[in-house]
């Protein structure tokens, strides 16, 4: 046991390097010489190195650890105080409430763009009525006199030079006649004739213009029963077109002077030309029966031709002369129409009632 | 022994200044700079978590993981003859990931991939080392745990703190210096069979 003790020193000494020369030769001296001291002082050594870097690594471990404190150490919160108490939880309930609302809304379709765009709407409707009142107020204001036409309605050229034809209902009592169209414009034109009997008014156009040669002419016969015919008027703004057939060769209350056609028309259709579909012009619209459905009156072209001639021709400052060929003849209806635009005028009536 | 840290990202000028500071924390560790080591520790750290706890791991393990990888990055730096060629935080990424999977295959749990975003020539030999320097940790441990008090203490005392034996005859109330070195040669015998024996064993 003393023997094993010594030479444990010894080899403790030798391992941790404090052996003095003489000793670590020996030591090594042994070792060559006997295997089992070399095992021994082998097994040691490496015994103690173990245990050497088992204690290094205790060390480095408890240095990791304490590193490891030192980041988790936590944060000194202040003291909270006052509302400051009651904000997380009142942020909470704001959320709660803000998510529920959104929720609802959303699940009752509520936020659809529809009614977005409904409001906008709205708006613009307010708007305009504000502006409409506004503008109205202004009227009121300014007392301006912008006189509107009274009467609208339709009339067609029957010579080039100038004279116009409509009925006399729409200009009875007029202060001043304008007529208008596509081709040209607003012209100023005056009553030359009147024939409250027949409902035929003889127009003249005053201002300047140069008035093409017309497509169509008077015609000098009757047109017969179930004949087709179409009509041009101005119930609105804008030219509209209208066709039927020759229904009855009498007008309203056996009127000989006029023939009864099944054209659909509308207020403002009155002195719009009627035409066959040779595009000689057979009458014009002058009315409809009331009680009656699909019932337009339209007087005779020979009724025309015979107040015009009559009354008009004989005037000396403006001689009439009347269109005498049809240059529309074997066109198709398109074409024929085209040309009938031209001759065609909205009649703005003017009355200071 | 030593593998090369060889960088496998080209480095671009921003790596460059990563790795300036990488070698002034090199240096200072070096001169067992308290506070450079508790910098790197920290930096570095929230990587790892990171890394751990998206790959079905907790922050515990996390943190056992980066701290082995730490002290094999610290090891190496006490050897003289070290040069850093990666960034620390590659070498550090590296390891923990390599770590981390065999701690996960261990648990039987292979279906995770953790993917490789950077990594360094060696990483291998690098992972073994500290893997194999932590089962001997663990070994010695155990060891010592199983030898019992006090025998443990002397040993501890004797072999790691480096006290003299007249030192611990005092501190454990031996008589005679040579009793506490009878005492002590017991010890020792029944540690050499606990550490070699059950290595023996294991082997």
């Amino acid at each position: 046991m003393n023997e094993n003790n010594t030479s444990l020193e010894l080899l403790d000494r030798y391992v941790k390097g404090t052996a003095s020369p003489d000793e670590v030769s020996i030591v090594e001296k042994r070792m060559q010489e006997d295997a089992r001291f070399r095992h021994l002082v082998e097994e040691h050594s490496a015994l103690a190195q173990e245990l050497t870097n088992y204690g290094k690594r205790v060390q480095r471990k408890h240095r990791l650890d304490s590193l490891h404190a030192e980041m988790e150490k936590p944060v000194v919160a202040l003291p909270v105080t006052g509302w400051k108490k009651y904000r997380a939880l009142s942020a909470i309930a704001a959320s709660v409430a803000i998510i529920s609302i959104a929720a609802t809304l959303w699940i009752t379709q509520s936020l659809r763009s529809k009614q977005t765009s409904d409001y906008l709407e709205l708006r613009r409707t307010v708007d305009k009525i504000q502006k409409s009142q506004t503008a109205l107020e202004k009227d009121l204001k300014q007392k301006a006199v912008v006189v509107k036409p009274q009467f609208a309605a339709t009339g067609f050229l029957i010579s080039a030079q100038g004279y116009v034809i409509t009925s006399h209902h729409v200009i009875d009592r007029a202060d001043s006649v304008y007529i208008q169209n596509e081709k040209y414009g607003s012209l100023k034109a005056v009553v030359v004739h009147s024939d409250p009997i027949n409902d035929i008014s003889v127009l003249k156009i005053v201002s300047p213009v140069k008035i093409q040669p017309l497509p169509y002419m008077l015609a000098e016969v009757e047109a017969d029963l179930a004949e087709d015919v179409y009509t041009l008027g101005f119930p609105r703004e804008d030219v509209v077109f209208g066709e039927g057939s020759i229904s009855s060769r009498t007008g309203y209350r056996a009127n000989p002077n006029a023939y009864q056609v099944s054209v659909p028309v509308n207020p403002g259709n009155s002195g719009g030309p009627l035409l066959n579909s040779k595009g000689d012009l057979i009458g014009m619209i002058s009315g409809v029966h009331t009680q009656a459905a699909g019932a337009t009156f339209a007087i005779k072209s020979t009724v025309l031709k015979q107040i015009v001639m009559d009354s008009v021709l004989d005037s000396l400052r403006a001689p009439l002369k009347l269109s005498r060929q049809n240059t529309i003849k074997n066109t198709p209806r398109v074409q024929q129409v085209k040309k009938l635009k031209e001759c065609v005028f909205l009649i703005n009536v003017y009355k200071n009632e | 022994m030593l593998g090369y840290l060889n960088r496998k990202i080209v480095s671009n000028r921003l790596a460059a200044v990563a790795h300036y500071f990488d070698e002034l924390i090199l240096a200072e560790i070096r001169k067992n700079n308290e506070a450079a080591l508790g910098e790197l520790y920290k930096t570095h750290y929230p990587m790892v978590v990171n890394l751990v706890c998206s790959n079905s791991g907790t922050e515990q393990e996390a943190k056992d993981v980066y701290q082995e990888a730490v002290l094999a990055f610290y090891e190496r730096t006490q050897q003289p003859e070290f040069v850093l060629t990666c960034k620390i935080k590659t070498y550090l990424y590296a390891v923990c990931r390599r770590l981390w999977l065999k701690r996960l295959a261990e648990k039987k749990r292979f279906s995770i991939s953790i993917p490789e975003t950077e990594t360094f020539e060696g990483v291998e030999e690098e992972t073994s080392d500290a893997l194999e320097k932590e089962a001997k940790f663990k070994h010695m441990a155990t060891a010592l745990n199983a030898l019992g008090e006090p025998c443990r203490s002397i040993i501890e005392d004797f072999y790691i703190h480096d006290f003299s034996m007249e030192f611990i005859s005092g501190k454990f109330g031996y008589t005679t210096a040579d009793n506490a070195k009878n005492q002590k040669y017991k010890c020792l015998q029944r540690l050499k069979k606990l550490f070699f024996g059950d290595q023996r064993i294991e082997k």
